[in-house]
This record gives structure tokens, sequence and C-alpha cells, in this order.
């Protein structure tokens, strides 16, 4: 009751009663079981029936949470960095059964067997416009071995859930960043608290530069050069130096950018200064329905949410004017961090602060719903790796 | 207006998770229609190129496929695919005289062994009996334009073509 009486002084949101919570959890838990029926369910795997029971109970049990306490961003952490953590383990795993390395052999690449993900789609897009050609050694269609799905599912994959949630796509979506806001949640305070803010520039940077350079040398140059989640998945086999240069490169960055530097800073920093992906889908908060905004009848302004923000998506101007950068990847950490309930989920048309809840709920279960069939078919499958160790 | 406003937006989320439902059960299939309709393909340096000729030998066949030449600035070079296949009727020893054009004169004269452990590395010689290709000496696989490659049932030989012959397409 006092914890209630609290929030409700402060403007924010008050914490629902259990019996609320559980029914506004019904439908997602519903749609949880039927996303893991739909596949791993069916499966004879005792191993991966119980990684996908688990798994929707995890997601069911996290949405529970985040409808009981009215906090979003510190129970889809657990999820993310879930996420995060076992898409490599199952991957892995999957490439080390097929190939029985993480280095990818020419053989594979001319074969189409070259897994797809989705980091490479702003890069294929000139010279598929120019040339109808994919600049990527892997399979327009499902095919056998690691060509999984197939570019076209994974296409049509982002797609969907870029409609669904705009840049919110890498806040519930993606499985890389999960591992630098698990790095990031380590230390209690950030050590390097200054970060030049014209650094959030990098990533638009390295976009340009690598749409580009994909086009004039016809190769998807971010994946050849610069990916560091390379050094968690699969990488060009080193044939010669430049091979050895490459991966190099890989190790050292992701040294950097997903573990070193997220435990200094509290930031997601490969996100907030590299990745070209993160910038590109920037561009579909555009088209997201959702956003969230900075009421600035209740606005102190302490800053609480521009520090607490993982992808310093939130500037001392963009403050003043109500807003979040583009970069916002609508992840609720300003939102759970505003003392005030300033900081609101919004749905754009409608006034700031009307029945925030109400975006914010219809926010979630669109994205959750995504989050669990995307993310959740990859924590079944990481879970079911390890039982099978286990069993 | 502000109303209006009000309603699209409301209206624009509902759709949003109707999106949302439908993703796994519609969405994500229409959409992989949709991109599979729009009629790309793999870079030729990867895939190789279609297959324009098939010469019949004892039991197998050597598949010529059609030239392949860089864009813009790839820094690979031009080539021409030949795959033999299936490695399971092939001699222990290949020197094949080999027509890729089509003339009725062999080009080039292809010579590897094929040994029975699939993961042993190969090596191709090529000898160039027309100039608009180049010869491979003991090579491997250090590039997609000149390699030899075995991949599921069958061995891919890549030969260069000839500097002038690539500059000429």
């Amino acid at each position: 009751m006092a914890e209630a009486a609290c929030a409700a002084m402060a403007g924010k949101m008050e914490p629902r009663s259990w019996g609320k919570a559980v029914l506004l959890t019904v439908p997602m838990a519903v749609w949880s079981v039927l996303m893991a029926m739909g596949g791993p369910l069916r499966h004879q795997d005792r191993a991966v029936q119980i990684a996908s029971g688990l798994t929707a109970a995890f997601l069911t049990g996290l949405f529970l949470m985040m409808m009981k306490t009215a906090s979003t961003y510190r129970w889809r952490r657990w999820y993310f960095v879930a996420l995060g953590v076992l898409f490599p383990v199952g991957f892995i795993h999957m490439v080390m059964v097929l190939r029985g390395s993480m280095g990818i052999p020419i053989e594979e690449m001319i074969a189409g067997r070259t897994p797809f993900c989705f980091l490479p789609i702003p890069l294929l897009i000139l010279p598929a416009a120019f040339t109808k050609t994919l600049v990527f050694p892997g399979s327009i269609l499902p095919g056998s071995g690691m060509a999984g799905g197939g570019m076209a599912m994974m296409v049509a994959l982002w797609l969907a859930l870029t409609l669904v949630m705009g840049k919110g796509w890498c806040s519930y979506a993606c499985f890389f960043g999960g591992i630098e806001e698990g790095m990031a949640a380590v230390p209690k305070k950030a050590q390097w608290k200054k970060i030049d803010p014209r650094l959030r520039l990098v990533p638009w940077a390295v976009l340009l530069a690598m749409v580009l350079l994909s086009l004039a040398l016809f190769e998807p140059a971010y994946c050849m050069w610069l990916c560091p989640f390379k050094a968690v998945s699969e990488y060009v086999a080193a044939r010669n130096m430049v091979g050895l240069v490459q991966n190099v490169i890989f190790v050292m960055l992701f040294a950097a950018l997903v573990i070193v530097l997220p435990i200094l800073t509290k930031k997601r920093t490969q996100c907030t200064f590299l990745c070209p992906f993160g910038a590109f889908q920037s561009i579909f908060n555009k088209t997201s329905v959702f956003d969230i905004k900075i009421d600035q009848t209740r606005c102190s302004p302490c800053v609480l949410c521009q520090k607490s923000c993982p992808t310093m998506s939130l500037s001392d101007e963009s403050i003043k004017k109500g807003e979040t950068l583009l970069s916002c990847m609508k992840c609720g950490a300003c939102v759970d961090a505003c003392p005030k309930g300033a900081a609101v989920w919004h749905i754009k048309g409608t006034d700031v602060a009307v029945k925030p809840e109400r975006a914010r709920l219809m926010f979630l279960y669109a994205a959750w719903a995504m989050a669990a069939m995307f993310g959740g078919s990859i924590i079944t499958e990481g879970l079911a790796t390890i039982l099978h160790q286990v069993l | 207006m502000k109303w209006l406003r009000s309603k699209l937006g409301y209206a624009g989320a509902g759709l949003t998770l109707a999106l949302a439902m439908l993703t796994p059960f519609l969405l994500m299939g229409l959409f992989a229609q949709g991109f599979t309709r729009l009629g790309l393909h793999v870079d030729e340096i990867y895939s190789g190129g279609p297959t324009v000729r098939t010469i019949q030998e004892n039991g197998y066949t050597i598949e010529v496929h059609r030239a392949v030449h860089p864009h813009l600035w790839q820094t690979e070079k031009a080539f021409v695919e030949l795959e033999w296949k299936p490695v399971s009727a092939l001699p222990e020893r290949v020197t094949e005289l080999v027509d890729i054009d089509g003339d009725g004169q062999a080009d080039v004269r292809v010579s590897f062994d094929v040994p029975k452990d699939a993961k042993t590395p190969l090596r191709v010689n090529v000898e160039a009996l027309n100039p608009r290709y180049e010869a491979m000496r003991g090579v491997g696989k250090p590039k997609y334009s000149e390699l030899i490659v075995r991949v599921d049932d069958a061995i891919l030989v890549r030969v260069p073509l000839a500097k002038g012959e690539a500059e000429q397409k």
C-alpha cells in the first residue's frame, strides 16, 4: 500500500494487484504456449520439450512481473540477456555438429550454406536494386545444413518485426545485444561517465561507408571486416593473411565493444558507437506508432533518464523538446528511471501522458508476442543444447 | 483534428497489434513469398553461374557453367566453373581435356586426384590449351575465382579467364 501511495504521489503508475496482473498476463501465456506448440513442443526430443516449456514459463513469468510492477526495463533485460547468452550456445553447438568448426569453409559458401542473420540487410539493398544480385553467400530459399530458413525467411521476419516494433527490434529481437546489456548490468556504477555525444553519429558513418563499400566491392563489407559478433558465431575460415587479420579485428572489437566498454560505461557501446544495422533500424522509428515522450509538465529535469539510457538516445535538447532521439530502441530504461513519471510510453497522435499505461500495454503485447515467437525459439534452442549435455 | 489524430493513433496501435498476431501464421509467409518473387539471385561469384552445357563421360558428367565476371571493384578474377559429378563415379585420378566453349576443340587439360576421404584437401593442375584461360599449378582454394573444392557429391574447378578475355566482357 505504501509503495502504491508513493508511486501515485510521484506521478508514476501504481503497481497492480496480483489478480489484475494475472488477468493481463493470460493472453500472453496462451500465446507463449501456442508459439512453443507450433515448433518445439511437437518435437519428440525430451530436452527440446523441457526447454520449450521452460522458455514459455520464463517469458510468461517476466510478462507477469511487467504487469505487476509497471516496470518494463528490468524484466525485459532478463529476457534479453538470456537471448544474448543462449544464442551463441545453440548456434555454436549447431555449427560444430554440422561443420566441426566455427570457421566457414569456402565450400560451404559456394554451396550457399552460410547462415544469414539480419545485420547485412542494409548492405544488400543497393547491389540488389542495381543488379538484382544478393551479395551474400547464402541461399534465398530454405536449404540444407547451416542454410537454415534462407534469406527470404530472415528478411520476412525482419520486415514483420520492424513493422511492429520499429527500432524496438534492438531491444526485443536482436540476438546479439543481450551480451553487452548483460555486461553493462554487471557494475553498480559507470567508471567512464563523460562520453562525447558526437560519438552517437559514428554508426551512421559506418552505415554509409559499409553500404557504399558493399556496392563497390560486391561483398557484405561489414560481415567481412567489422562485425564483432563473428567472435561468438562464425567467421570466414582464415585461409590466408587477410582472413587472419579479419578474425583478429572481430575478436578485438568484440572484446572492446561488447565486454570491456559496456562494463566501464554501463552503455550498450557496440549498439551506440558502431552498429550500422542499428542506425538503419532507427529510420523505422519514424514508421512505428509507438514512441517514448517526456512530459514537460512533470519533468524536473534531473536527467536520470539520460543517464539510464543504454544507447545515449536522450540529449539535453531532446529532453527539452519532450522527445527521445531517433536511435531510441524502446527498452523502457528511461521510463523506469524517471522518479516523476515524466518519461512515458506514447502512441503517436495522442496527447502526451494521457493514459501512458495504455500505450505501454499495447506496445508490450505486440513486442512481447514477437519476442516469444522469435527470441523464444532461440532461447529454447540454447536451453535444449545445455539440457542435452545434462540429461 | 486533435480528436481524429488521436483516433488514428489508436487505430495504428491496434493494427500493429493485429500485425504482431498475424506474423507467425500469415505475414512471414507472405513477405518471404514476396521476397522470392523479386527475382533476386545470389552473386555468381559464390554460386558459380548457371550450367550451360553438360559433357557426358564414362559414368559421370562434367557440367560447364557460364563465365562469371566480377562487378565493379570486386577483387576476384573472371572465371568458368567446371563441375565433375558424382564423385563416387570418378576414377582415382582425373585427367581430362575439356571443351569449355563447345567449339569441338579442347580448351584446358584438367588433372586432379580424387581421394577417398572427403576431408582430404584437393589440388588441381590446369593446362591452358586456349589463351582465353589461365593455367593453374597445384592450386587448392585460395580464391573464389581459382579453386578446386568438393561440394556434396561434386568436385568443382574454377578456371580463371585470361586478363584480356575477362576485360572483353
